[in-house]
């Protein structure tokens, strides 16, 4: 009955969270990436790459895993979560060609690259794996969609293409998984030396394999609270012993590889950086990890269910820094609401879409039926586990924002640029280089000749720039200027010296003399 | 072709910005950085002027990343933009080890926006517009070999002028701006970035991995599910011929 209670609560959240982000959509399409998105050239890629996008995909990974598993390996015990997984995974990649066309600049191009190609470019790379591995993905879901429908033949032809189509798809997916870590190669600059890696790469992979096992296991969980059905505690004690091992391997490279680079140091320089790698290796993937080690077979459902939260978490936490907050410039960017209420409304949707295709398919097929009530005594929200999360990301943004930038310590590094020009040899020296003193020759009724100073009136502008005289009154051409006679040079000076913009000698509306500018000697 | 800037003859008039913006029919303004509309800018570094506009790279990061190959380097070394290809996914703006495109962010049918080597005015045979207005030969249009030894002559003849470093000779794999400079480049916000590599290598030496992963990979997932699935039908196969022994047995000991 109380669970009864809560759905209009959900669906009313839905219902908000669809209409805020179909305003931000509505932003976005009218007046640009740049007024639905804190985006600049500084910093082209930020929230919908860095969560919708690399988040997104990496989550998917359980698919492609358990298919291996199930189908090249042949363990049949994962079996029940093959089809959860397969879907999650299908899911993330439609939801992800959605967030793309809202992130690309121009979304009714998303085909080009399919017919214009550059093979020497990985995001090449990445759209064609991206289309073929839904299209993969939509084939192997299929013959859930086809054993409802009651249609034999179509079933019958996907199974006899079952095994090359699995292994069709983890190959694909072992491609641009890794893709989308080598995307960031191009720059081993602006991506900090705790995540630059020329294995980046291999680091992409990895922990995707981790994150995607751990979010089959959550995804049980929750399915267990939501829809009554929930994977055996044996299946689930194999995902955590897989993810336990390739966790190992993960942390294992990943400080190895810091070592070898003469990156270590970083880790144990207090910057904001070093915080985020502790949190996200730390709280990521070494905590999860030694909580699971100990535990043992007794495991609690409960505890296990916290402890891939983690892991889901610091992954999560390894692609934002990757993407976001190891860049340089991160100092000049923070998402808009509207990148957040747009990626919301992606995840609402996948949450949707997931319970539809649950209620319609047989996702949960071989799984264990839990009977209502025997989980859900303490309501079927797992709080402790999630206060746990949010606390611990609440406190690393407090650490984070106490410890200096990577600007500053840059800056902390950097020679003082004061006294450059000091430095310059003589024709370095702006003044040096400009044209000499002209002496205009009196006309008629002059009281003597003009002398005019380049110089002088360089250092009274507030930029040296020549183009403030040299773009209008006196033209590009150089030459032309002094071939200007007697009442020219007035109005020529006087657009100037009007007695308001520069100090009269013209007019004499301030009272100055012709003998300001006309020397008689 | 290439530019040689010689930043200790540059007065930072800004002739050069005019131009360009004249030449490709930018608005005016906005002259303090570089930006969708000012594709070639005069930095001011503590009394030193620099010119900054895209270094049209050798081997270019930009049209290595761009999946539709948007960004093409043409035969007169020039790195120019095909519009009407760009899907926006902004991997150049990412990439450009010097930060040199940029975007029309406001824009719902937005273009990637940098200095194009006056490619129409090369073909027709003429200078770049900013090398053409530069009234004191700080830029200078030539042939990138030509332009090197240039840059060295000035380099030996005008000793404690210029510091030994021709920017641009190796920086990323070499680039078609040749800068000269009194004051080491660092100072005068240059990026010190690799010269040992140019920028497609780091992404093109994983991507040319790709054919062999796919045959590798497959033939070794098909191998695997032959070896489990052997096994598998082993074990059944024994798991009968047992049982029907120990029919036989049974029926045997009856
Ligand atoms: S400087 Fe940047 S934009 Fe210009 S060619 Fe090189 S990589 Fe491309
Ligand atoms: S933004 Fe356009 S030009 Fe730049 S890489 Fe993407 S498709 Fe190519
Ligand atoms: S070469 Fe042409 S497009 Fe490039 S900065 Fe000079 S004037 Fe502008």
């Amino acid at each position: 009955m109380k669970r009864l209670a809560q759905i209009p609560r959900w669906w009313a959240l839905t219902a908000l969270i669809l209409l805020v982000g179909a305003y931000a959509m509505w932003i976005r399409f009218t007046g640009g990436l740049g007024a639905a998105s804190n985006l600049h050239d500084g910093f082209p890629w930020g929230f919908w790459v860095g969560i919708d996008v690399l988040v997104g995909v990496g989550l998917a990974a359980g698919g492609f895993t358990i298919a291996a598993t199930v189908y090249v390996l042949n363990l049949k015990k994962y079996e029940p979560v093959s089809r959860p997984s397969l879907l999650t995974a299908f899911l993330g990649y439609l939801l992800v060609s959605a967030a793309l066309v809202v992130d690309i600049g121009r979304p009714l191009r998303l085909y080009h690259p399919l017919i214009m190609w550059n093979p020497h470019s990985v995001m090449f790379e990445v759209a064609w794996c991206v289309t073929l591995y839904t299209t993969v993905l939509a084939l192997e879901f299929s013959p859930l969609v086809f054993e409802k429908l009651g249609w034999h033949w179509p079933l019958r032809a996907i199974r006899a293409i079952y095994l090359p189509l699995v292994i069709a798809g983890v190959l694909l997916s072992t491609l641009h998984q890794s893709s989308l870590g080598t995307l960031f190669l191009i720059v081993p600059e602006k991506l900090h030396g705790l995540w630059y890696s020329p294995v980046l790469p291999a680091f992409f992979f990895v922990s995707a394999i981790a994150a995607g096992l751990s979010m089959s296991i959550v995804e049980s969980f929750i399915s267990s609270r939501v829809f009554s059905r929930r994977l055996e505690h044996d299946v689930l004690l194999g995902l955590a012993r897989a993810t336990v091992v390739i966790l190992g391997i993960y942390v294992t490279w990943r400080f190895a590889d810091l070592a070898t680079r003469g990156a270590l140091h970083l880790a144990f320089t207090f910057s904001q950086q070093s915080v985020l790698f502790w949190a996200e290796i730390g709280f990521g993937a070494l905590l999860p990890l030694l909580l699971m080690l100990l535990s043992g077979d007794k495991i609690r459902e409960r505890n296990l269910f916290f402890y891939a939260l983690l892991v889901v978490a610091g992954f999560v936490l390894n692609r934002v820094n990757v993407s976001m907050t190891g860049m340089r410039n991160i100092e000049t960017y923070f998402p808009k609401w509207t990148e957040v209420a747009i990626t919301l409304v992606f995840v609402t949707l996948g949450v949707v879409l997931f319970g539809l295709a649950v209620r319609q398919f047989d996702v949960f097929a071989k799984s264990e039926y839990v009977e209502p009530g025997t989980t859900t005594r303490n309501g079927w929200f797992p709080k402790g586990s999630l206060i746990a999360v949010a606390g611990f990301f609440v406190a690393l943004v407090l650490l984070v924002r106490a410890a200096p930038s990577r600007a500053e310590l840059e800056a902390r590094l950097k020679p003082a640029p004061a006294q450059l020009a000091m430095h310059v040899e003589p024709l370095g020296d702006p003044n040096e280089n400009l044209p000499q003193d002209l002496t205009i020759p009196s006309g008629g009724n002059s009281p003597g000749k003009v002398v005019f100073s380049h110089a002088n009136h360089i250092a009274m502008q507030e930029k040296v720039s020549c183009m403030e005289c040299h773009e209008r009154t006196f033209g590009m051409g150089f030459a032309h200027s002094p071939r200007l006679k007697g009442e020219q040079w007035h109005r020529a000076c006087g657009t100037c010296h009007d007695g308001k913009k520069a100090s009269s000698s013209v007019s004499d509306e301030t009272g100055e003399s012709c003998s300001t500018c006309h020397q008689s000697q | 072709m290439a530019f040689l800037i010689d930043l200790t003859k540059c007065i930072g008039c800004e002739a050069c910005t005019l131009a360009c913006k004249q030449e490709n029919g930018l608005p005016p303004g906005a002259t303090d950085k570089l930006s969708a509309v000012t594709w070639t800018v005069i930095e001011r570094h503590g009394g030193v002027n620099v010119k900054r506009q895209c270094n049209h790279c050798v081997d270019p990061t930009c049209v290595s990343v761009c999946p539709v190959a948007a960004l093409q380097k043409t035969s007169l070394e020039a790195v120019i933009y095909d519009e009407s290809r760009c899907i926006g996914c902004r991997y150049c703006i990412m990439a450009c080890p010097f930060s040199i495109p940029k975007y029309e962010w406001f824009s719902t049918e937005p273009r990637v926006r940098k200095c194009i080597h006056c490619f129409p005015r090369l073909e027709r045979g003429e200078q770049p517009a900013c090398t053409a207005a530069c009234p004191t030969g700080a830029a200078k249009y030539g042939k990138r070999e030509e332009l090197i030894e240039e840059a060295k002559k000035r380099i030996a003849e005008n000793p404690g002028r210029y510091i030994d470093h021709i920017y641009g000779l190796t920086e990323a794999g070499g680039t078609c701006a040749l800068y000269l400079s009194a004051v080491p480049f660092a100072q005068l916000g240059f990026p010190t970035i690799r010269t040992d590599t140019t920028y497609p290598h780091l992404t093109w030496n994983v991507l040319r991995q790709l054919p062999s992963v796919v045959s590798v990979g497959g033939v070794g997932l098909a191998g695997l599910w032959w070896i489990t699935h052997r096994r598998m039908e082993l074990a059944e196969e024994r798991a009968q011929q047992a049982a029907e022994k120990a029919e036989n047995e049974k029926e045997e000991s009856k």
